[in-house]
């Protein structure tokens, strides 16, 4: 076959990279020249490559459906029998196609900057640095990992996809946030560095990608936790994050994204901090970038870990590429952009979101050490080391105590400087609020130090959360003579950006209780079920029934049907299994989870199910609060979605704040 | 002027407690991968830190009770083979000749693991047979 759809598809995708090299040359030519044909010929030629990339992607799923082995990418990573989704998500189940779809978002992000946005003078040059980091992933994509290459003696089937992978249907989801994150700070670091080179490093440039930055870190905060939830329900330990350091490549990028959406209200408002937000996107996306040679070069070992090839070195010298040349770019502008003004009081608005800014990049720094110290010992002496879950857990959990202390009396403070006597009475009710519930969880009994300071700090937050509700609310209420609630449902229509944040810091205390509660009071012991007998764990009777098998579309489970009973009714009926796929000889063990809202039941099978046994050995995991976690993510995203959505009223907080300087409450 | 020496200090300050606390809990949480001989050569270096020693399960040393659900069994690098004591079911792909990770400590000789790991590996041991132990480290990752 000549036109086979390998061919095609190398084909689009050399032609995707040929268009945004001429779109990039095009672009800088226009922008320099201040040449509007030029300039909108890069701008139209954005879409063009977003169609070009489209149809690689369409053509390298169609490949994957029609089972077409001759492909490349097919051959090494599908399966015949794998169910539809399956195939599906195979697109980014490894390396090469990982890459395609990273390369898609980023033309179509790019095509929606390039015509849907209105026009303005960073708008071009921040095209320009779009569609250079574009050309990077379109030439990876077909010169360096070619999914496409045409085989000359297709095999008749293939493999399959990891198992790991195959396992949840989350591998549908997580990836593609991940990317979505990743993708969507690029606007913002484009924003930033069109504003150096056109010596407007003012607040225009984030002003204009705020709801850009929002949504991807939003992506990237959804992406992080499904990951986490991926990781509890697949890889069988009951533990939701190990501080693996494909999981922390993905965590530094949040840390310093997190810092900087905070820090830009600094430069909205009193036009300070203009050097760390700049610094700190210019981070964000470098530190995305090295994450992304980390996994994918092969240095370091994890289940997500892509593994070799000539990939890594690529990546490599785009990371110290781009490092390189943003830090040159502030270093040049580094007189607009330092900082004139200063702190006018340390007690300020403006002082809690510096610490915030220290905080956040302390605890980045300390991430990147961990997470790089293996690979610096082993380059130097040989040695191969670990560094373990304590290190991480004994260095940043004061930070994160900081954290949720600066998270309640931050929102407080006024800008400028804070006046003694509403600060003190603030302080105090919020005082009462951490004793209250800190003495409560004394009380119930729990004696460990964090989970305790959680819990405390969960009381502190809250009052806050309320003081600032009510310091709101009230005032406008006895204004217009309305309801309370009345008055809170337009206060949370009007001020988006605060009610929304307001509700982002809520989920964030969720989080952070179940964190607590599920680190801290976990029972993890394996158990001898003989068939038939129930055993009791806990407040649970659990009796393994019967052995089991059964057949999916491409993979073969084994397990045990476990029965569990509280206070002697029968409450759920737990299936814990081994996945195997295909002929592969890596199986899956796949654990059966009890949700409920104080804590989880977690049964998984541990060594091998043996039909002619007369027991079975089961590892059981209660955890408390576990769904907090996720209950708190979805808080979280509802939070980030009020903040992103247009106000309809006047005088909605859209306005740019520095403006008017109206007191807001 | 004064502010700025200030800030300046507290800002180093800061900085010499987080590197303090930073080292200080990186070298206590290090885990070092090492062969069987090479904790030989050297055991008091190890003494009573968590380590991961990795080896091949020898062959015939397997032994699982099922009520005290202990596993126990021999871990070697064709030079030096250490009993192991694990307090869980052998992992499903455990068995004989099979690449193992253990992660734990030392206890009067005998390695008391809470993690086991199963890899995969093509080097195989025969009885004082010479295995390449760079390859074997190498499959062990």
């Amino acid at each position: 076959m000549e036109l086979s759809l390998g061919t095609l598809g190398s084909a689009a995708s050399a032609l995707a990279l040929g268009l945004a090299v001429y779109a990039l040359i095009a672009g800088i030519a226009g922008s320099v020249r201040r040449d509007a044909r030029l300039q909108t010929s890069a701008r139209l030629t954005a879409v063009a490559v977003f169609l070009a990339t489209t149809t690689a992607v369409i053509v390298m799923q169609a490949a994957l459906l029609t089972d077409d082995f001759s492909v490349k990418y097919v051959a090494e990573h599908s399966r015949i029998d794998s169910p539809i989704w399956v195939k599906v998500v195979t697109l980014w189940a490894a390396l090469e196609g990982s890459v395609l779809l990273w390369a898609w978002l980023l033309t179509g992000y790019t095509a929606v900057l390039a015509v849907a946005t209105p026009n303005h003078a960073l708008r071009a040059w921040a095209l320009v640095v779009m569609q250079g980091v574009q050309v990077f992933f379109l030439g990876v994509v077909a010169l360096v990992a070619n999914p496409f290459i045409v085989l000359a003696n297709p095999p008749f089937d293939g493999p399959g996809a990891n198992p790991l992978l195959q396992n949840h249907w989350m591998m549908a989801v997580h990836p593609v946030l991940m990317y979505l994150g990743f993708v969507g700070l690029t606007v913002p670091f484009a924003f930033a560095m069109a504003a150096l080179i056109t010596r407007r490093p003012g607040t225009e440039w984030m002003q204009l990608t705020r709801r850009w930055t929002l949504a991807g870190w939003g992506f990237l905060t959804a992406a992080i936790i499904s990951g986490g939830w991926w990781s509890y329900e697949v890889l069988g330990w009951g533990g939701y994050w190990a501080w693996d350091p494909v999981e922390n490549v993905s965590f530094m990028p949040w840390l310093t994204a997190t810092a900087f959406i905070h820090s830009v209200q600094v430069q909205e408002r009193r036009r300070m901090l203009k050097s760390w937000n700049v610094l700190l996107i210019v981070l964000t996306f470098s530190l995305t970038i090295l994450g992304t040679f980390l996994t994918r070069s092969g240095v370091v070992s994890s289940v997500h870990a892509f593994g070799d090839g000539p990939v890594g070195p690529v990546f490599l010298g785009f990371f110290v590429l781009v490092t390189l040349l943003s830090l040159g770019l502030v270093a040049w502008r580094w007189d607009q952009v330092r900082d004139r003004a200063e702190l006018d009081a340390a007690v300020s608005r403006e002082g809690a979101f510096l610490l915030v800014n220290v905080l956040f990049l302390a605890l980045t720094f300390m991430v990147l050490i961990g997470t790089l110290f293996p690979l610096i010992v082993e380059a130097v002496n040989g040695a191969r080391v670990t560094v373990g879950a304590p290190f991480f857990d004994v260095v940043s959990l004061p930070m994160w105590m900081l954290v949720l202390l600066l998270m309640g009396i931050g929102p407080l403070l006024p800008w400028r400087k804070a006046e003694t006597q509403t600060l003190a009475r603030n302080l105090g009710w919020m005082t009462g609020g951490f004793a209250l519930a800190a003495g409560g969880a004394l009380i119930f009994g729990l004696r460990e130090i964090y989970p305790v300071l959680t819990i405390g700090l969960a009381g502190w937050n809250l009052v806050s959360l309320g003081l600032l509700l009510a310091g709101a609310v009230v005032p406008r209420a006895r204004l217009t003579g309305r309801g309370l609630a009345a008055t809170t449902m337009r206060y949370a229509f009007e001020q988006r950006r605060k009610v929304g944040s307001m509700v982002v810091h809520l989920g964030v205390i969720v989080v952070a209780l179940g964190i607590a509660a599920s680190s801290g009071y976990r029972t993890d012991v394996q158990m001898r079920l003989p068939y038939g007998e129930p055993v009791t764990f806990n407040q649970y009777e659990l009796q393994a029934l019967a052995p089991f098998s059964e057949r999916g579309a491409g993979r073969v489970s084994v397990g045990v049907e476990v029965a569990v009973f509280q206070d002697g009714r029968q409450v759920d009926l737990l299936r814990p299994h081994i996945n195997a796929f295909g002929n592969n000889s890596m199986t899956v063990p796949t654990a059966a989870v009890r949700y409920t809202l104080g804590h989880d039941l977690y049964l998984s099978v541990a060594g091998a199910v043996d039909p002619t046994a007369d027991s079975v050995i089961i590892r059981v995991i209660q955890s408390p609060l576990v769904t907090w976690i996720w209950f708190g993510a979805v808080i979280l995203a509802l939070g980030t979605v009020w903040t992103l959505v247009p106000a309809r009223s006047p005088g909605a907080a859209t306005v740019p704040a520095g403006a008017t300087g109206r007191a807001q409450a | 002027m004064n502010r700025k020496w200030v800030y300046g200090l507290a800002g180093v300050g800061v900085l010499a407690v987080a590197g303090f606390m930073i080292f200080q809990a990186l070298s206590t949480s290090l885990v070092y991968f090492i062969l069987p001989n090479e904790h030989a050569a050297d055991p008091a270096q190890y003494d009573g830190r968590r380590i991961r020693l990795g080896g091949i399960v020898t062959p015939g040393t397997i032994a699982f009770d099922e009520r005290e659900l202990q596993l126990t069994f021999l871990v070697t690098d064709g030079l030096v083979a250490y009993p192991v004591r694990h307090s869980g079911a052998p992992p499903e792909l455990f068995k004989e000749s099979t690449g193992v990770v253990v992660e734990g400590r030392f206890a009067d000789g005998t390695f008391v693991s809470d993690n086991v790991l199963v890899k995969h590996t093509e080097v195989y041991v025969a009885e004082g047979e010479h295995i390449d132990l760079e390859l074997l480290r190498e499959s062990l990752k």
